[in-house]
């Protein structure tokens, strides 16, 4: 008989499994994926302190330490329906039907498309694609190629694919048009990025961790930004520049680059052909909470946390008995919150199951988790705590 | 390229200006414009267009993004094969 079944073998689905395994729960645990470690797989970067963050061996950590505690663990499975039964919940997967009294939902994140004319064409790729053919699957993206939209991931990607022998020419906006609204905005990009500052070595990003944050500093960035742009980790940041369209016949074959305005506009007469073989577009993350839905948990519209989110409280439970989330699918952050998150969620879940003396850890757990994120150098949207804390206070207008 | 031509669904390559031209003739919702067009109902489960088509309402029809997920999600939320259809679920 499985207690806990969890959706996701990512830092918050292994992570949860671990808590309630602590626990005595019998846990299973699927993914999509054939490995698991969910997004922990791509990543490659230098701590603040020097130190490397290695997702490889951090999935494997969590992996190994599920095994010792009896956590069943099942790849390759997709999820396709669920449902709510008198008994908990019925989940119907590519291979059969699972149940379980509690359900766990950690299916994470998914990339928010930036259209350009020509970016369906062979070569161009989404900036989280390029990082598991690099990372995981060990497979040369290509020679030379361009990174379209400039965030906290593409910038860490693009530092993993130059790891990785592969030449970045430039990272750039794309063209702004009705739908590439904020990430073809200078200035949206700009106040993004400019808690990046300690990751560039230029003076003038650099100084994002204090000045920059003023709009008006942010605005004079802006009007002097170098028509070369700035060089991080030597790849050419240029938010000054658009991708309009990507070019080529069978394939890709080159990128057509103008010059912008700080507002996005196109200076006309600006563009060029820049000769590459492959191209990433990063338009951003939202969470993948198709499952929620479908379950039928309400959700909230909340920017900060990346779009719409299932609504749920700090114990990650949702309005929907034995329905619990954790990871990306409730907010754009980091692996280490995701992991935390998952913590919580087992937590949470052991004492669905009324397993005695976890109400203390729990709290703690909660607590620690607000000030991890406190102190986190990067964030994915700079007001992600307000987000939260907005969701947690609709959670208990309609749900305590 | 006219920036209208850029396939905003790839799975069922509808563009842009299908997309505009549509909406507007229909004063379309975003379910409304899915159905219409097709954009959002392909292999991909509207997972990469779903979020521009309901933009591209949005800003036609000048609303607020509301609580509520525009586009419905429904089962089954991956693509389900003959065999699995016809019974072969356990």
């Amino acid at each position: 008989m499985t207690d806990v079944l969890i959706v996701g073998a990512g830092p918050a689905g292994l992570s949860a499994a671990i808590s309630c395994a602590e626990r005595g729960l019998q846990v299973q645990v699927i993914d999509e994926f054939m490995r698991p470690g969910g997004r922990l797989l791509g990543q490659l970067y230098q701590e603040t302190d020097g130190s490397w963050w290695n997702g490889i061996e951090e999935a494997a950590k969590l992996q190994d330490k599920a095994a010792s505690l009896g956590v069943v663990l099942k790849l390759g499975i997709s999820v396709i329906d669920l449902n709510q039964s008198e008994d908990g919940w019925i989940v119907y997967t590519s291979t059969g039907i699972l149940k379980a009294p509690a359900l766990l939902l950690a299916t994470g994140a998914a990339e928010t498309a930036c259209p350009i004319p020509g970016w369906t064409l062979p070569g161009v790729m989404s900036i989280g694609a390029a990082q598991v053919m690099t990372n995981v699957h060990r497979v040369r993206v290509g020679m030379r190629g361009v990174i379209v939209g400039i965030n906290v991931l593409s910038m860490a990607i693009a530092h993993e694919l130059e790891l990785a022998g592969i030449k970045i020419a430039a990272m750039m906006l794309p063209a702004k048009n009705m739908i590439n609204k904020d990430v073809g905005d200078p200035r949206k990009v700009m106040q993004s990025i400019v808690r990046l500052g300690h990751l560039a070595p230029s003076p003038l990003l650099r100084l994002g961790s204090g000045l920059m944050r003023y709009s008006s500093l942010q605005s004079l960035g802006l009007h002097l930004y170098p028509k070369r742009g700035f060089k991080v980790w030597g790849i050419p940041v240029q938010l000054r520049k658009a991708a309009v369209e990507i070019e080529g016949i069978e394939k890709v074959e080159s990128v057509r680059v103008a010059n912008i305005s700080p507002e996005g506009d196109i200076v006309p007469s600006t563009s060029r052909s820049l000769p590459v073989d492959f191209v990433c577009m990063a338009g951003g993350l939202y969470p993948l909470a198709e499952l929620a839905a479908v379950a039928g948990c309400p959700f909230r519209y909340v920017p900060e946390l990346g779009g719409h989110v299932p609504l749920h409280n700090a114990r990650m439970e949702t309005p929907l008995a034995g329905l619990f989330v954790a990871g990306n699918i409730t907010g754009i952050e980091s692996a280490k919150i995701a992991a935390a998150q998952g913590s919580i969620a087992g937590l949470s879940i052991a004492a669905f199951h009324q397993v005695s003396g976890t109400e203390e850890d729990l709290l703690e757990s909660i607590q620690n988790l607000r000030i991890t994120r406190e102190k986190a150098s990067i964030q994915f949207h700079p007001q992600v705590a307000d987000g939260r804390r907005r969701l947690e206070s609709m959670f208990s207008e309609n749900f305590s | 390229m006219e920036s209208q031509s850029v396939i905003i669904c790839r799975c069922e390559e509808v563009d842009l200006k299908q997309l505009l031209e549509t909406a507007e003739r229909f004063s379309c919702s975003s379910r409304e414009l899915k159905l219409r067009s097709r954009a959002g109902m392909g292999y991909c489960g509207g997972r990469t267009c779903r979020l521009l088509v309901d933009s591209i309402v949005q800003q036609l029809t000048d609303t607020q993004t509301s609580n509520e997920i525009p586009l419905k999600h429904q089962p089954p939320v991956r693509p389900v094969t003959f065999q699995n259809l016809g019974g072969g679920l356990s």
